[in-house]
């Protein structure tokens, strides 16, 4: 009997693998989209969410770096607050149906959910007049990144006291400079195309975008 | 794309890089700074926040003659023998046990503190009548074993207590504590 999955290979390697496979995934996504009529929008939202929890599930090796964040608030930006909500929590929860499942999910998705309304808040900010300002999103990313991060801190109120809530937080610092790093790396590289890719299917035009959540 | 965008390009990927090679080291740094006391004038300082004001036992040992496990920094075990905390970058080797309360004899906390120390705190001893105990080895540990003695017994080393930081006048068996006591054990030349 031959165990032909038995190959050992190191953590680096592992990476550039998970790596490889994202870029593949991004790719064949993005073809996808190409096929699709203007205003799919909640077909984009799929392939966004695809895009999403691949990236998450394949990037866990690295602590805290995964574009998750980034696709929410750019879903908050150019869909509005209610569309950024729905990923955010779907997300959540179908890349821990992989990574593992508890009471994290819902702080995650609540943090991701924040994170969206956030984008739909400052929508008119970053992108205006068919142009995105990457400096502002990438500012607001890594702001996001520390928000979503102790959003998710609050947690541990359930095992631990309160008053042990302000040493988690300074203890996970270098894990939100790690969240907010990956996260301008991500706007960087991946906001523009991620934009032309939305701009081409958003119905909803972005100053209306949190309005509608209230209405 | 502009040279601006260019720019932030190259710079995300960089500190993304210099992060994740520097975030173990950052992480505990951080986790010291939360964790610690950190406060040269008390008796607790390096030792874990949440033991300040209670009674703690710690075991150094020379560099390269530690118990297997025990060589790489200083770990720190609860009454219960789990380890709480690890700090690889504080300047003894070895590893404290606290979260006492209450002991009032130095003799007393010291065999609490062995019996959750495990295989690194196993100690070995002989008792003088009159004279109280005098300690050949923790953790199999023995000093002259570990570090060089004149034959002659001129000069050499020995486990030595100290109390509150202060080198101990009186023997462990004697040894009178306070509610917040740290006794040290370290290998020291005479």
């Amino acid at each position: 009997m031959f165990d032909a999955h038995a190959i050992t290979i190191s953590p680096v390697a592992m990476l550039a693998l998970n790596a490889s496979l994202l870029a593949f995934i991004g790719w064949a996504l993005w073809r996808a989209e190409q096929r699709l009529t203007p205003a799919s929008e909640w077909l984009l939202l799929a392939l966004m969410g695809v895009f999403a929890v691949s990236g998450r599930v394949l990037l866990d090796p690295i602590p805290n770096v995964q574009p998750v964040t980034v696709i929410v608030i750019l879903t908050g930006v150019h869909f509005g607050a209610s569309r950024s909500i729905a990923l955010a929590a779907s997300i959540a929860l179908v890349s821990n149906m992989i990574l593992g499942h508890g009471l994290w999910t819902f702080y995650q998705a609540l943090g991701w959910s924040a994170a969206g309304i956030f984008g739909a808040m400052i929508s008119s900010r970053i992108y205006s007049e068919g142009s995105l300002n990457i400096t502002r999103l990438a500012m607001a990313s890594a702001l996001a990144a520390f928000a979503f991060d102790w959003i998710v801190s609050i947690s541990v109120l359930h095992t631990l006291s309160p008053e042990l809530l302000p040493v988690y937080i300074i203890s996970g610092i270098p894990f939100d400079l790690l969240h907010a790093a990956g996260n301008v790396a991500f706007v960087a590289w991946l906001a523009m195309p991620i934009t032309d890719l939305m701009t081409r299917h958003s119905q909803t035009p972005s100053r209306t975008a949190l309005r509608e959540l209230a209405s | 794309m502009t040279s601006a965008e260019n720019r932030l390009r190259v710079l995300s990927v960089f500190w993304l890089v210099f992060l994740l090679i520097s975030a173990q080291s950052i992480s505990i740094e951080f986790a010291r700074i939360s964790n610690l006391v950190l406060d040269d004038d008390d008796s607790h300082n390096g030792l874990p926040n949440d033991w300040d004001g209670m009674q703690v036992v710690c075991f150094n040992f020379p560099q390269g003659h530690a118990p297997e496990g025990y060589n790489d920094g200083r770990h720190h075990l609860d009454p219960s023998g789990v380890e709480k905390f690890f700090d690889p970058y504080w300047n003894e080797t070895g590893l404290c046990v606290g979260g006492f309360e209450e002991f009032g004899n130095g003799l007393d906390l010291l065999q609490a503190a062995v019996s959750a120390g495990g295989h690194a705190t196993v100690m070995e001893y002989t008792e003088y009548s009159g004279l109280g105990l005098m300690i050949d080895s923790f953790g199999g540990i023995n000093p002259c074993e570990a570090l060089a003695c004149a034959d002659d017994w001129s000069s050499g080393f020995s486990w030595t207590l100290y109390h509150n930081g202060l080198k101990s006048t009186i023997g462990v068996s004697a040894l009178p504590l306070e509610g917040d006591s740290v006794v040290t054990w370290r290998i020291d030349s005479w």
